[in-house]
């Protein structure tokens, strides 16, 4: 029987993971090898081979999957205390501790050299899905709506990396999502005939709500066009239409409404959701007096067919109307002052809203718009025009053309044949010129060079990257898409590494908006922010938590990193700052007034507030929690993974759960019945590491909100006071998150070389490993220069010698 | 060392069924048409049903072993369907015992995968996989992956069950309607069309595949790439796409699609659990495949049940900490669970084909990768397998590998717990009742990863 340890066990490494490499050299001999020695080979060694395993044997081999198991299965077995086994010698947990963190970074660090897998002649690296569809859209002209749930799957990451080459695997379905979306997107982008019919679909709200004999009476007392259509909140499905499409293409539309906001509440939020697609087209929230309506305008991309539209008021909360279906009414709505007695309250005495309320108008589906006729993704193609005479030399150009752009780099001439080859083949077939054509550039979209980003060659072995493959890191790094004519031009040249070149274009590019791409995708990857509402939080505990309050999280953090390197800030923001981005709701969520509407934006902080920097944002505290409660021990983890670059070794298997405290004693905190786990020797000895970093932020619940008693369902008498103070494992102190922020502070040189190494993860698409540490180390101590300045730090990055490394 | 073995094996059929390519794949399809022939052998069917975070044990726990059981609380939904399944105490997975988030990714394919260092993620092959390997050739789907989230969901949070002769993972779908349409909609632009348009998808793959050959040849065996990865991915569309020409001329079966057209929301489960199961059984019914995995839901995603007045998630009701209050409503999940797989089992025995119940015919293996949520235990797992009576498996009995004279439960908080840390057999393993499965499929193999033998026990 196996003897069960108390406690979340996890052992934390407190150097960074280089530092233990070298360290873990020397230790190997001074400590790991007698441990080993002393507790292990009796039974596991020449003589004895208990369960099959031989520790001596497994010395140096962690790279080999097996071993590492293997090595794996000796720590845990160890931290747990199973072994060794009870009637012999037993270690000092201390030692335990010093052997498992020893093994861990072992362990970290095979993983990431194979991760790296530096080894290969060719290396692969698949497009992820937000590139392939960026890179559709420069390469086409055509929008892809890569994220339709029938299109291509979502990507796997590895900490929170979604670009890591290894990881991106290629199955079946990737390849028949590829072809019909290259065939769908080809289709669109070649498009030959008349211009389509520009048509306009108007829903009034008198259509939308007046049944047709009520509508002749109306029309005939000329107050047909005064009927508007009020939705509540939650209105779910009781307002969804029928939109038929006859062209597949950009459409505008137009909705015309007022928004009116309860005082003291929220505003009316309009969604436009295309149920059928399971997309929302639009959302947005809206205050305009009812006598003073609004028309707001967007763009959509719809396929032809019919379309099931919801228009939705977005705001949480119950149904007012409480039902699952609305007859069209006899008496529909006019004006908030004549409501009839049968139709549902919206007002009060003073007919002011109660509600948050949409009164429609209409809504106008305006398309397919084209600036020009024939569009300019088709002229793209047939770069002669119509009048172009089609033989076999202009499409041989046409292909030639087009793979050099999709293959990012001179198309090959046996490529070019085999292209050409399936063109007359098809002509071959009887089909015409423009499909003969649109089969080879079918071929083109659906080949390995066009799908991933190649680097290397299997004839002559390189260490470095051509000019070609360096305009592709760079703007796959900076922009999430194919290289511009700009960048693929002077790779053609062949100027493009040479210094001053790439020095001006890494600042052009990161000036152009395309940059945006990696604002936005850089923090969410890092800070694993697709975990944010994975455990969606418990609707009874958190009633307030919504959609939007979770995208405005995520805003703000994405936002506040985007502040950071457009106004040219520094790291020591992400600790520590007095601003954050915010919107009303996430304001009203921190407990901060003044801020109206729900675009993001820059606000002062008052100590008041306890907020600043990253890790007090409600994002990092919700994704750190599991949606009932916080979890300190994760939030300690995510701090060493993501901020110091140093994942914990995991806790043994089959560790205890936390006992609910019986009715009749007095409330305990969470912290409290962690620490009492913590008595355990074993524990102790790692679990001081690694809880402080989480228990810092006890006074932030599981959606991130500021609290200072901690609300305790079970056991008697009042909840308890939370206490977020700690103390780091050299000694120094803190009370509380802002304490802890301040230390993080001072050691910003440390969090500077996990963020240094962090970027160059997702700019190299790889895992870094010990190899690495010296270049990374030159571009973290050269970013110390300014103070560790954002965007400089990332031009460094981009023009060093390092990324243009394989 | 046994799994080291049982790799090599899978690596060398790789290479076999490869080798055959195309060349051989075309005759068989040609022959296989119409879809089957009156005089040929019955179908064989298999269907796995995943529900995720372990349960609760102690209501879900049956305490006598053999024939004479009594159904627990959790499974009483069941009573009507007795004869038509066994109840399995004990099964694990060895490689994933200590194991904390790859129950799910790991169900059907046993691999060894260390989630909790976070190192390089690899899992191999399927069983279902495996089984459509077989079963291809007489449909026009080779499998359906379906779950409650559409994709392949992350490493270590997998949304789909399924995983290819390489390891990756294969996108499930969750919206009925996307599912119906794929396997009942009409093909736009009529047969003529369609196979234009199917051969020039041979002929851009062809082209591709060509493309790609010579690169991996001047790259050398030992240079394992992603290429590889490529190669085999687009030479399987290859035979699907063969595959689906040969299917053109017949045409497909008319069913109802009403049912499955409008929308389901995943706020109403149990609608929306029954209508991913009528689905399943309509695919069976018309022959569309004869593999189907069905995630009910992921670790990650495992539906609040409103209806009931549960509000969270089973993540949430499985982080339970022993509290009784968030056990018993882990208990009613489990038990609401079972009420639509009973649903399930129902509509299979409704559905008759020659006389006999399509549940005849089809096996069902339905359970969780873990047992004791709340510190990610995985022996003991919760498993039952129904139907297949036709395939010659027999019924009716409770199989308890812990306790394999049965009796003497106390069904409390620390029973359930010990049983759930460590095997109490660990010859008990759930890949012998995959070999089982695999077996009563004609896939001809006498191992799957660490299995040491079928499971004789429901053997007739």
């Amino acid at each position: 029987m196996m003897t069960f340890r108390l406690g979340i066990i996890l052992l934390i490494a407190c150097q960074t993971s280089a530092r233990a490499q070298v360290a873990g050299l020397l230790d190997f001999e001074r400590e790991v090898k007698p441990f080993l020695a002393r507790h292990c080979l009796s039974c596991h060694g020449e003589k004895k081979q208990k369960g099959d395993l031989r520790v001596d044997l497994l010395e140096g081999k962690f790279g080999e999957p097996r071993m590492a198991g293997r090595w794996t299965e000796v720590m845990d077995r160890i931290n747990s205390g199973e072994m060794p086994p009870e009637n012999e010698l037993r270690p000092k947990a201390e030692e335990v501790a010093r052997v498992a963190e020893w093994i861990a970074s072992q362990l970290t660090e095979a993983e990431a050299a194979r991760q790296a897998s530096t080894g290969e002649k060719v290396s692969f690296r698949r497009l992820s899905r937000e590139e392939y569809r960026n890179t559709i859209r420069d390469l086409l002209g055509v929008s892809f709506d890569a994220d339709d749930p029938t299109g291509l799957p979502e990507d796997p990451d590895w900490q929170g990396f979604e670009r890591i080459g290894s990881v991106l695997t290629l199955s079946t379905a990737h390849v028949e999502k590829y072809l019909s979306a290259a065939e769908t997107a080809l289709d669109e982008a070649m498009r030959l005939g008349a211009r389509p019919k520009r048509e306009v679909i108007r829903w009034s709200a008198s259509k939308m709500r007046t049944r047709k004999d009520v509508a002749e009476e109306l029309a005939a007392k000329g107050i047909l066009d005064q009927v508007r259509a009020d939705i509540v909140p939650n209105n779910g499905a009781l307002d969804a239409l029928d939109l038929n499409i006859a062209t597949t293409g950009e459409y505008a539309v137009r909705v015309k409404l007022s928004g009116l906001r309860p005082e003291g509440g929220r505003a009316a939020r309009l969604r436009i959701y295309a149920t059928d697609l399971s997309r929302t087209l639009f959302e947005q929230d809206v205050e305009a007096d009812e006598d003073q309506p609004v028309t707001l305008e967007f763009k959509a991309h719809l396929p032809a067919g019919t379309h099931l539209i919801r228009l939705v008021n977005a705001v949480s909360g119950p149904n007012p109307e409480d039902r699952a279906s609305r007859p069209l009414n006899t008496k529909p709505f006019f004006r908030m002052k004549s409501r009839q007695p049968w139709q549902i309250k919206l007002t009060d005495d003073e007919f002011k809203p109660i509600w948050p309320t949409i009164l429609l108008d209409f809504v106008e589906w305006d398309g397919p718009v084209h600036e020009s006729w024939p569009p300019p993704s088709r002229r793209r193609i047939f770069f002669e025009g119509e009048g172009a005479t089609k033989d076999l030399a202009y499409a041989r150009e046409i292909l030639s053309r087009f793979a050099s752009r999709a293959y990012r780099r001179p198309v090959e001439t046996a490529e070019l044949e085999r292209l050409v080859g399936l063109f007359e083949k098809s002509r071959g077939l009887g089909d015409d010129f423009e499909t003969s054509v649109k089969t080879g550039l079918l071929a083109v979209l659906c080949s390995k060079s066009f799908l991933y980003l190649v680097e290397g060659s299997a004839s002559s072995p390189t260490s470095g990257l051509n000019d070609w493959e360096l305009a592709s890191r760079l703007s796959y790094f900076l922009w999430s898409t194919m290289p511009d004519e700009r960048l693929l031009d002077l790779a053609r040249k062949g100027t493009l590494h040479q210094p001053e070149t790439l020095d001006g274009e890494v600042r052009r590019m990161m000036r152009d908006r395309k940059a945006l791409a990696f604002a936005d995708s850089f923090p969410r990857q890092w800070l694993q922010l697709r975990r944010v509402g994975m455990f969606q939080p418990d609707r009874k505990i958190y009633p307030e938590y919504d959609e939007f309050l979770e995208k405005s999280m995520v805003a703000e953090t994405t936002g506040f990193f985007r502040e950071v390197l457009e106004k040219k800030l520094t790291l020591r923001e992400f600790l520590e700052s007095d601003w954050t981005m915010l919107n009303e709701i996430l304001a009203g969520h921190y407990g901060i007034s003044g801020v109206r509407g729900e675009t993001m934006r820059r606000i002062s902080l008052q100590a008041r507030d306890h907020r600043g920097g990253l890790l007090t944002q409600a994002s990092i505290l919700g994704l750190t929690s599991d949606g009932t409660r916080h979890r300190p021990v994760h939030r300690g983890k995510w701090v060493l993974e993501s901020m110091y670059g140093n994942p914990p070794p995991p806790p043994p298997p089959n560790v205890n759960a936390i006992i609910p405290t019986p009715a009749n004693q007095p409330k305990t905190s969470l912290r409290a019945k962690i620490e009492a786990h913590r008595q355990e020797p074993n524990c102790a000895a790692c679990h001081r590491k690694i809880d402080p970093l989480g228990l810092a932020f006890e006074q932030y619940d599981a959606i991130g909100r500021w609290r200072t008693e901690e609300a305790v369902r079970d056991g008697s008498g009042a909840n308890p006071r939370l206490d977020p103070s700690g103390e780091l494992p050299d000694g120094r102190g803190f009370a509380d998150a802002r304490g802890l922020k301040g230390l993080m502070v001072v050691d910003l040189d440390k969090f500077a070389a996990a963020f240094t190494s962090k970027l160059a993860t997702y700019a190299l698409r790889r895992g870094m490993t010990f190899d690495d540490r010296k270049s990374l180390a030159k571009i973290t101590e050269q970013g110390k220069l300014d103070q560790y300045t954002l965007n400089t730090l990332i031009e460094r990055l981009a023009v060093s010698d390092f990324f243009q490394k394989r | 060392m046994s799994n080291i073995l049982s790799q090599r094996w899978l690596l060398s059929r790789r290479r076999f069924l490869r080798g055959m390519g195309t060349t051989m794949a075309l005759p068989l399809l040609n022959a296989m048409t119409p879809a089957r022939a009156a005089t040929g052998p019955l179908p064989r069917r298999s269907v796995f049903v995943y529900i995720p975070n372990g349960v609760n044990g102690m209501t879900w726990q049956v305490s006598k072993a053999g024939r004479e059981y009594e159904l627990s609380p959790s499974l009483r939904p069941l009573e009507k369907h007795r004869g038509d399944f066994t109840i399995f105490s004990g099964l694990h997975h060895p490689n994933g015992l200590g194991q904390a988030h790859v129950c799910a990714d790991t169900w059907l394919t046993g691999a060894r995968i260390d989630a909790q260092s976070a190192r390089q993620y690899h899992n191999t092959v399927s069983c279902d996989q495996m089984m459509a390997e077989v079963t291809s050739r007489h449909t026009r789907f080779a499998s359906l992956e379906l779950s409650i989230s559409s994709g392949t969901g992350q490493p270590n949070n997998s949304t789909t069950l399924a995983f290819s002769r390489d390891g990756v993972p294969l996108p499930a779908e969750d919206n009925p309607r996307h599912v119906f349409d794929r396997l009942f909609g009409e093909e736009t632009g009529g047969v003529a069309a369609r196979r234009l348009g199917l051969s020039r998808r041979r002929s851009v793959l062809d082209l591709v595949l060509d493309d790609a050959k010579g690169l991996r040849q001047q790259l050398g065996a030992d240079d394992r790439t992603k290429l590889d990865e490529y190669l085999h991915s687009v030479r399987d569309v290859e035979q699907r796409t063969a595959r689906l020409d040969a299917w053109l001329d017949k045409p497909k079966p008319k069913v109802d699609g009403a049912p499955f057209l409008r929308e389901v929301s995943k706020d109403r489960a149990g609608e929306y659990y029954r209508t991913m199961f009528d689905l399943i059984v309509l695919a069976l019914r018309t022959d569309m495949t004869r593999v189907i995995t069905y995630m009910n839901g992921s670790e990650g995603n495992g539906l609040a049940i409103p209806e009931i007045g549960i509000t969270q998630s089973r993540h949430q009701l499985s982080h339970h900490g022993g509290d009784p209050e968030v056990l018993a409503r882990l208990a009613k999940s489990d038990g609401f669970l079972i009420e639509q797989f009973s649903y399930f089992l129902g509509k299979l025995k409704g559905a008759v084909e020659g006389g006999e119940p399509l549940l005849d015919r089809t096996m069902v293996l339905f359970g969780s990768g873990m047992s004791y949520g709340h510190s990610h235990s995985n022996s003991n797992l919760p498993i039952l397998l129904a139907g297949g009576r036709g395939l010659g498996l027999r019924h009716g009995k409770h199989i308890d590998y812990n306790r394999p004279k049965g009796g003497g439960y106390k069904l409390d908080y620390d029973e359930w717990l010990g049983l759930c840390g460590r095997p109490k057999d660990d010859q008990a393993r759930l890949s012998n009742l995959m070999l089982t499965m695999m077996q009563k499929m004609e896939v001809e193999t006498e191992r799957f990863v660490d299995s040491l033998g079928p499971v004789s026990e429901i053997l007739g």
